[in-house]
C-alpha cells in the first residue's frame, strides 16, 4: 500500500530539475579544458626534448615556456571545472562561474603566447577582470561585491603599471613585439630602463600579492572555494611569469636586488602572520603570500627557472589545500607546545644530513657551492633537510632504525622529484634569455641572507611569542579590507 | 540620571539577556537545536515576532515556498481557503501571496559595521581551538583581560582610546550601562548579544559545557559583552540602536502564519489517512516468529531502510532512540578524546572506552602504534609547513605528490573512498567497549589503556539490567527471534565541515555504533539475562543472540560488529547479511534511482570532495509516530517521519510513554525546529552557502572573509537548488497511539512538555486505541476530534508590553 507515494514522494534533485541548457554547458566545460590539457601535453611530449620557437605574424609565439605553463594552467582550470561542476550544483551562479573559468584559462593562454605587446597587455588586463568577477560571483552579497571592487582596483592599477612599463620602451624603440623589444634593450637609456623595470615589478608584485599589496588576496574569500584554488594556483603566478618573460630588463636595470628585498621581506612577514591565523582560508592566503615572496626572491637571485618550478609545485600544493579546505573541523584538547631538545649525537646527525641533502641537491640540479646566489638555494635545502631530520630524530615513537632511515629516504625522494621537475623546467625554458643566472653575492644579498637566518632562529626558538605588540600588528596587517567582511 | 546597579541586579540583567542567546555547537559535534530555544516559553507566534525583530531575520516561510507548496498540492487549497475565511480573509490565495511578495524587503546583509568586525576579530582569535600555531597572548587570563592587554597595541582604535580600560569585565559593563534606564539597559544587552548571535552562541556553549578549552581559557557572555560594549564606546558607536516600528511586518507575519497552518494541516490529514489504513492490521493475526529482529534509530532515514529490509524476508524492525538508552561519553581510541554519545539533554552517567579484546593484544598494540605514527606525521607536517624556511623547501619537495592526489581525488572519488576505508585503521574487531561509571566529566586527553580490564564493566548489575530492560519496555517487545540486531547509524562524507550533522542526533552527532555495541554486550550477558528472567519476568531464550551493527546512511551499507556467534547462528547470520545487501541495493535504487549503478553512485557521494550534498540528513522531517510498527509497516512515509516503537497495551502504567515523551520527543522537536528556521532564513539561522565557507578555529565556519560564526545547517542540506527548497518547513506533528487520559496525565506531570505543546512549537495527535479516532491536543479546547478538524486560528499575539514598546522603540 503505497498510500503516500503520490503525495509525498519527493522529486529528487538528481532527477534533473536544473535547466537543461545550463547543464549541457556546464558538462562541456571540463571536457573542453581536459582536452586542451591533453593536447598541449601530447604536443610537449612529441617535441621533447627540443622545443622550437614558432612565431606568427608578430602576434603570437609558441615556445617551450608557453607549452609548459599552458599545460599547467589547463591542468588547474580543468581540475577546478570538474570540481565546480559538482560543487556548485544547484547554484544559480554555476554557469557564469564555468564561463569565467574558461575566460580565465583563455586569458592566461593568451598571455603565454602573446608576442605582440598590446595583446600581452590585453590578456593581462583580461586575467584581472575575470578574477575579480570570480571574487564577486555571488553578486547578491554585499561583501562579495565589495571584495570584487577592491580587487578590481588593484588589478587595474597593476595593468596600468604594466601598460607604462611596456609601452614606454616600446614607443621609444618602436618595437612592439616581445623579441624586438628585448633585443633593443641596449638602445634604451637608463632612466627609461629604470622606469620600465619598476613598473614591471609593480605589476608583478600586485598580481602576486606582495607586501604592501597583499590585502586584496586576504579579502578574496567571498569567491567560491574552487575559484580560490584557481586564484592561488594560477592567478598569483602571473607575477613570476611576467618577470621571467621580461628578465633581461631586470638584469639591464640592475633591479634584481629590489625584487630580492620585496620577496624576502614579504616571505618572512607572511610566514609569521600565518602562525596566528585562525581561519583556514586566511591561513592558506598567508601561506600563498609567503610562498610567492619566496618565488619573487628566487627571481631576485636571477633564478627565473627555479621560480617557475616553484610556482608550478606550489600550485599543486595550494590547489589541493583549498579544494580540501572543508576538512579542518577537528575536536582537540589544548596542548602545550613540546619543548624541543636534542642531544649531541642527534645534532651531529642533523648537520650531516643537512649537508648530504645539500650535496644531493647540487648534484641533481647542477647548482653549486660557490659564493654566488647559488649558495642561497643550497642553504635553504640544507636547512630544510636539517629541520626535517631534527623533527624525526627526536621522536621517541620511532624506532632507532626508523629514525636513521626515514630522513634520508624522505629527502632523497623529495629532492629527487624536485630535481626532475626543475630540470624539466630548465629544459622547457632553455630558449629564453637570462632566466637562470648565478649572480655574485653583494652586500645586500648577504645582509638578506642574515635576515633570513635571523627569521629562522626567531621562529625556531619561539622568541616571537614574547612580543604581544607584534601579534596585534600582524593581526591587523592581515585583516580583510574595508567592508569585505 | 545615573542608575547605580547592585551586583545582583547586574547579574540578573546579564543572565536574562544570555538566556535569549541560542547555543552554537561546535561542528565536530553538531547538535540540531532550536535556534529560538531562548523563546520557547512564549507562544510560537509571539516568539517568532520578537526574535525576528531582534535578529532582523525571516521567521516564517515566504511567498515563494508557499506558492510552490500550493502548486504541488502540499497545501490543500480548500483547507487554506477555510482557514483564511475563518480569519476574515476572503480573497483568493494568489492575492495574499502577492501581498506577501510586496511586503518582502530585500533582507539585506548582516550589518558589516566596524564594531561587528572588531568584535569578531578578537572573539575569533580567542575561541580558536588550536588552528593557529601562535595563540592569542594572555589567553589563560580570560577573554576580557587578554583583550585589555592587547587592545593598547590595536591601531584600529583611535590613539587616545588605547588606554584607560575598565579594570574588570563587570566594571566595563557597569560603565557602559551607566546613565541608561533599566529597560534600556536590558535592551542594550539583548541587542549586543543578538548582533553576532553565532559567536555569542558559541560562547554560551563553551560556558555551559565547560570544555577543556574553556577550563584553560575562560570566556563567558559577561566578558563578551564587556569587550563589545567597551569597543563600542571607544569607537563612538551608539549603544542603543533605534528600532523602527512596523505595522506591515506584523500583518504579513499573521498572513504567513495562517498559510503555515494550512500547510501543516494538509500534512496532518495525509498522515492521518495513511495511519488509519495501517491500524486495521494491528488486529490482524500475529505474524509468525521473525527470523531476525532489528532495532533502528528513530531517525527519519531509518524508515525507508526498514521498509526495504522487511520486504527481503521475515524480519521485524523496531524504532528506538539511537543512543540505545545508554547515557554515556565515548572515548575514541583514535585520539584519546572523549565525547558525548547520548542526547545533549541528558547528563552522561557512564563513560565507555575501548580495551583490547581477548587474544588481540598484539593487534591492539599495533593499532595504538599506528595512531602514534599518525600523530607524529601530523606534528611533523605542521612543523615543517609552518617554519621558515622549511615551508618553502617542503612545497618544492612535496608539490608533485599533491599533484597526483589532486588527480586521484577528482577523477576517482569512489575508488579513493573504498581504498581509504579499507586502509583506515578500524578498532572494533580488536577491541571491546568497557562500560564505566562516569567520573568527573572529562574530554581531556588520556592515553590508551593498555591493561586489559578484568571485566568489561564495573557498573552494578541492577543498572545493567535496567538499561537492557528499558530498551525492551520502551519498544514494547514481545518475543525474541534467534538474532537481534541493534543498528546504530553514521554517515560518511568527504571534505564536509558539517559531516557530524549527518550522524546520529540522539548520540550528540556521533555515530551510533558504540552505544549499539555496548547494549548488545549487556544483553548477551548471562547474569543480565537471568536477572531479567527472575526479577522482571522477561524471558530471553538461550538461542537468542544480540549483535551490534551500523547503518551508513550515505551508502545504505549495514556493517555488523563483534560477529562471534555460536555455530548454530552462522547460517542465519549469513542470510541476514545477504538480505541486508539486497535491501541496500533496493534502498539506493529508490534514493538514487535516476543515476546508473546506484551503489557506485552512493560511494561517490561518500568519497567525493566536491560533493556538497552527500545525503539529505533529516531534511523533510515533519512527523513523529509513536506506536507499533503495524501502524506504519506497509506505508511509504518517504523518510518524513521519526518512528518510535511503542505498545500502549504492554505499558500499563505509562512510564514507557512518559520516557519517550521526555526524551525522544524533545530531541525531535529540537531537530524539527532547527530545520524549520534554518530553511526559512538560511543565512541567519542556518549555515549559509557552503561554497564560500571558511573554517575557523577547527570548530566552526564563517562565510567569506569573516563575520559571524554560522550556527546552523548549511543551505545545501536544506535546498536542492537556489530556487528549490528540499526541506518543507513544517512544525513537527507527533502522533501517539495510546489512550488520551494517559497522554494527558503525562502532560500534566511534565510542565516543560505541556508548555511546548501549549505554545505550539510542535503538534500532538493521539490515535485512540480501539476506536481508531484521532484527537488533536489543543491548549484552549482540550482534545478535539481531528475528523471535525476546526480550521486553525491565529493566536492573537499578546506581547508583554514593555515600556520600550510603549515608547515606540519596537
Amino acid at each position: 500500500m503505497d498510500l503516500l507515494t503520490d503525495h509525498l514522494e519527493s522529486r529528487k534533485p538528481e532527477a534533473g530539475t536544473i535547466c537543461r541548457n545550463e547543464s549541457r554547458f556546464v558538462n562541456w566545460v571540463p571536457r573542453l579544458l581536459w582536452t586542451g590539457f591533453a593536447l598541449i601535453s601530447i604536443l610537449a611530449i612529441a617535441l621533447y626534448p627540443n622545443f622550437p620557437e614558432r612565431e606568427w605574424l608578430g602576434l603570437i609565439r609558441i615556445d617551450g615556456f608557453a607549452l609548459l605553463l599552458g599545460a599547467t594552467v589547463t591542468f588547474f582550470s580543468a581540475l577546478v571545472a570538474s570540481y565546480s561542476r559538482k560543487y556548485l550544483t544547484g547554484s544559480r551562479h554555476r554557469k557564469r562561474f564555468m564561463a569565467l573559468t574558461v575566460g580565465f584559462t583563455f586569458s592566461v593562454m593568451a598571455l603565454l603566447i602573446s608576442e605582440h605587446l598590446v595583446l600581452m597587455l590585453m590578456s593581462w588586463l583580461g586575467m584581472g577582470v575575470v578574477m575579480s568577477e570570480m571574487i564577486g560571483v555571488r553578486s547578491g552579497w554585499r561583501e562579495a561585491r565589495q571584495a570584487a571592487f577592491w580587487s578590481r582596483r588593484y588589478f587595474l592599477g597593476g595593468s596600468a603599471c604594466l601598460a607604462v612599463g611596456i609601452l614606454l620602451p616600446a614607443f621609444w624603440t618602436r618595437s612592439f613585439t616581445l623579441h624586438e623589444l628585448l633585443a633593443a634593450i641596449p638602445e634604451i637609456p637608463r632612466p627609461i630602463l629604470l622606469v620600465t623595470a619598476t613598473c614591471l615589478i609593480l605589476a608583478a608584485i600586485i598580481q602576486s600579492a606582495m607586501y604592501p599589496f597583499h590585502r586584496w588576496l586576504l579579502s578574496s574569500m567571498t569567491a567560491p572555494t574552487p575559484a580560490s584554488a584557481l586564484m592561488h594556483a594560477g592567478f598569483v603566478n602571473g607575477g613570476g611569469i611576467l618577470l621571467a618573460l621580461f628578465s633581461p630588463f631586470l638584469f639591464a636595470s640592475s633591479t634584481l636586488t629590489l625584487l630580492l628585498a620585496i620577496g624576502g621581506l614579504t616571505a618572512i612577514i607572511a610566514q609569521f602572520a600565518k602562525l596566528l591565523q585562525v581561519n583556514v582560508k586566511q591561513k592558506l592566503a598567508c601561506s600563498t603570500i609567503a610562498q610567492m615572496g619566496f618565488m619573487i626572491m628566487q627571481c631576485g637571485l636571477g633564478y627565473f627557472t627555479a621560480a617557475v618550478a616553484h610556482l608550478i609545485l606550489h600550485g599543486f600544493y595550494k590547489a589541493y589545500l583549498f579544494l580540501s579546505s572543508g576538512e579542518g573541523i577537528v575536536q582537540s584538547a589544548p596542548q602545550e607546545v613540546p619543548r624541543i631538545r636534542i642531544n649531541g649525537v642527534q645534532a651531529v646527525m642533523v648537520t650531516i644530513h643537512g649537508l648530504l641533502g645539500a650535496w644531493l641537491f647540487t648534484w641533481l640540479t647542477g647548482k653549486g657551492w660557490t659564493l654566488t646566489s647559488d649558495i642561497f638555494l643550497t642553504l635553504i635545502v640544507a636547512i630544510t633537510v636539517g629541520q626535517a631530520t631534527y623533527n624525526i630524530v627526536k621522536h621517541q615513537v620511532l624506532s632507532l632504525l626508523q629514525r636513521t632511515v626515514l630522513p634520508p629516504v624522505l629527502y632523497a625522494l623529495g629532492i629527487g622529484v624536485y630535481a626532475l621537475v626543475f630540470n624539466g623546467v630548465e629544459l622547457f625554458m632553455s630558449g629564453m634569455p637570462l632566466v637562470s643566472e648565478s649572480m655574485p653575492l653583494s652586500a645586500v644579498e648577504i645582509g638578506f641572507g642574515l635576515v633570513f637566518l635571523a627569521g629562522f632562529f626567531i621562529m625556531k626558538l619561539g622568541v616571537y611569542m614574547k612580543f604581544p605588540g607584534l601579534y596585534v600588528r600582524l593581526m591587523n596587517l592581515t585583516q580583510p579590507l574595508n567592508r569585505t567582511a | 540620571m545615573n542608575h547605580l546597579m547592585s551586583t545582583d541586579s547586574l547579574d540578573q540583567l546579564i543572565r536574562e539577556a544570555s538566556d535569549r542567546v541560542g547555543k552554537t555547537w561546535p561542528l565536530y559535534s553538531f547538535v540540531t537545536s532550536n535556534p529560538l530555544s531562548g523563546y520557547e516559553g512564549l507562544p510560537f507566534a509571539e516568539a517568532v515576532l520578537r526574535a525576528g525583530r531582534m535578529r532582523g531575520a525571516d521567521v516564517l516561510p515566504g511567498a515563494a515556498l508557499f506558492r510552490k507548496a500550493l502548486m504541488d498540492g502540499e497545501i490543500k487549497e480548500s483547507a487554506l481557503r477555510d482557514i483564511l475565511k475563518e480569519n476574515g480573509l476572503n480573497e483568493p490565495p494568489e492575492y495574499y501571496l502577492e501581498q506577501m511578495d510586496a511586503a518582502t524587503e530585500e533582507s539585506g546583509d548582516t550589518e558589516g559595521n566596524a564594531l561587528n568586525r572588531m568584535t569578531a576579530k578578537w572573539v575569533m582569535a580567542f575561541l580558536d581551538e588550536g588552528l593557529a600555531e601562535w595563540a592569542m597572548p594572555y589567553k589563560a587570563e580570560g577573554f576580557y583581560h587578554a583583550w585589555k592587554k592587547l587592545a593598547q597595541f590595536d591601531r584600529e582604535l583611535p590613539r587616545q582610546q588605547r588606554r584607560d580600560f575598565p579594570p574588570t569585565a563587570r566594571e566595563a559593563i557597569r560603565m557602559a550601562l551607566a546613565g541608561f534606564a533599566p529597560e534600556e539597559q536590558n535592551e542594550i544587552l539583548e541587542q549586543h548579544l543578538a548582533a553576532l548571535p553565532g559567536w555569542a552562541g558559541y560562547v554560551r556553549h563553551r560556558q555551559e559545557s565547560g570544555t577543556s578549552w574553556q577550563k584553560k581559557f575562560p570566556m563567558d557572555l559577561e566578558q563578551y559583552l564587556a569587550v563589545r560594549l567597551t569597543l563600542a564606546r571607544k569607537l563612538g558607536v551608539k549603544l542603543l540602536a533605534e528600532k523602527k516600528g512596523d505595522i506591515k511586518y506584523v500583518g504579513c507575519l499573521r498572513l504567513k502564519y495562517l498559510w503555515l497552518e494550512a500547510w501543516e494541516q494538509t500534512w496532518q490529514d495525509t498522515l492521518k489517512t495513511a495511519l488509519s489504513g495501517g491500524q486495521e492490521e494491528e488486529n490482524a493475526s500475529r505474524r509468525p516468529q521473525p527470523d531476525a529482529q532489528m532495532v533502528f534509530c528513530i531517525d527519519t532515514r531509518s524508515e525507508p531502510m526498514r521498509r526495504q529490509i522487511e520486504q527481503q524476508g521475515n524480519y521485524e524492525t523496531f524504532g528506538y532512540a539511537g543512543f540505545f538508552g545508554i547515557a554515556m561519553d565515548y572515548e575514541d581510541p583514535a585520539n584519546g578524546l572523549s565525547r558525548k554519545s547520548c542526547p545533549p539533554i541528558l547528563p552522561s552517567a557512564y563513560r565507555v572506552r575501548e580495551s583490547h579484546a581477548h587474544g588481540k593484544e598484539k593487534e591492539f598494540a599495533a593499532y595504538a602504534y599506528r595512531r602514534e605514527l599518525d600523530r607524529f606525521r601530523n606534528y611533523f607536517l605542521r612543523r615543517i609547513k609552518n617554519m621558515l624556511p622549511s615551508a618553502f623547501g617542503y612545497v618544492e619537495a612535496a608539490g608533485a605528490f599533491y599533484g597526483a592526489s589532486l588527480l586521484a581525488r577528482t577523477w576517482l572519488p569512489a575508488w579513493v573512498y573504498r581504498v581509504l576505508r579499507k586502509s583506515a585503521p578500524a578498532h572494533e574487531h580488536i577491541c571491546e567497549p568497557v562500560l564505566r561509571e562516569a567520573t568527573p566529566p572529562g574530554d581531556g586527553r588520556a592515553g590508551l589503556d593498555p591493561v586489559a580490564a578484568a571485566t568489561d564493566t564495573d557498573i552494578p548489575l541492577d543498572q545493567q539490567v535496567a538499561i537492557v530492560k528499558g530498551a525492551f519496555d520502551l519498544m514494547g517487545w514481545r518475543d525474541f527471534a534467534p538474532l537481534v540486531l541493534f543498528v546504530g547509524h553514521g554517515s560518511h562524507s568527504a571534505n564536509n565541515p558539517f559531516a557530524s550533522s549527518l550522524d546520529c542526533g540522539a548520540c550528540a552527532a556521533s555515530p551510533g555504533r558504540h552505544n549499539a555495541r555496548v547494549l548488545a554486550r549487556l544483553a548477551n550477558r548471562r547474569e543480565v539475562r537471568s536477572a531479567l528472567m527472575y526479577d522482571h519476568n522477561i524471558l530471553i531464550p538461550e538461542s537468542t543472540h544480540f549483535l551490534a551493527a551500523e547503518h551508513n546512511t550515505t551508502t545504505e551499507e549495514i556493517t555488523l560488529f563483534d560477529r562471534d556467534l555460536p555455530p548454530t547462528h552462522s547460517n542465519l547470520c549469513y542470510h541476514v547479511m545477504q538480505d541486508l545487501h539486497r535491501a541496500r541495493e533496493a534502498a539506493l535504487a529508490r534514493r538514487l534511482g535516476s543515476l546508473p549503478k546506484p551503489v557506485i553512485a552512493a560511494e561517490r557521494l561518500a568519497g567525493d570532495w566536491s560533493e556538497t550534498r552527500p545525503e539529505w540528513g533529516l531534511a523533510k522531517n515533519a512527523g513523529f509516530v509513536i506506536g507499533p510498527r503495524e501502524l506504519t509497516r506497509d506505508l511509504n512515509l518517504d523518510g518524513r517521519c521519526f518512528l518510535h516503537s511503542y505498545r500502549w497495551d504492554l505499558d500499563t502504567d505509562g512510564t514507557a510513554l512518559e520516557a519517550i515523551m521526555q526524551g525522544p520527543m524533545v530531541v525531535t522537536q529540537w531537530i524539527n525546529n532547527h530545520y524549520f528556521f534554518a530553511t526559512i532564513d538560511p543565512e541567519r539561522f542556518g549555515g549559509g552557502d557552503k561554497i564560500t565557507h571558511n573554517i575557523t578555529g577547527h570548530h566552526g565556519v564563517l562565510t567569506g572573509n569573516g563575520g559571524d560564526l554560522k550556527s546552523g545547517l548549511p543551505f545545501q542540506s536544506l535546498y536542492a537548488s537556489d530556487s528549490e527548497a528540499y526541506h518543507q518547513p513544517l512544525r513537527l506533528t507527533v502522533c501517539i497511539q495510546a489512550p488520551r487520559e494517559r497522554v494527558g496525565g503525562i502532560l500534566s506531570k511534565n510542565e516543560h512538555l505541556k508548555t511546548l505543546l501549549d505554545n505550539t512549537w510542535i503538534y500532538l495527535m493521539v490515535l485512540e486505541p480501539g476506536t481508531g479516532e484521532f484527537y488533536r491536543y489543543d491548549k484552549a479546547e482540550g482534545w478535539t476530534t481531528a475528523s471535525a478538524q476546526s480550521p486553525g486560528k491565529y493566536p492573537t499575539p499578546t506581547p508583554r508590553k514593555t515600556e520600550l514598546e510603549v515608547a515606540g522603540m519596537y
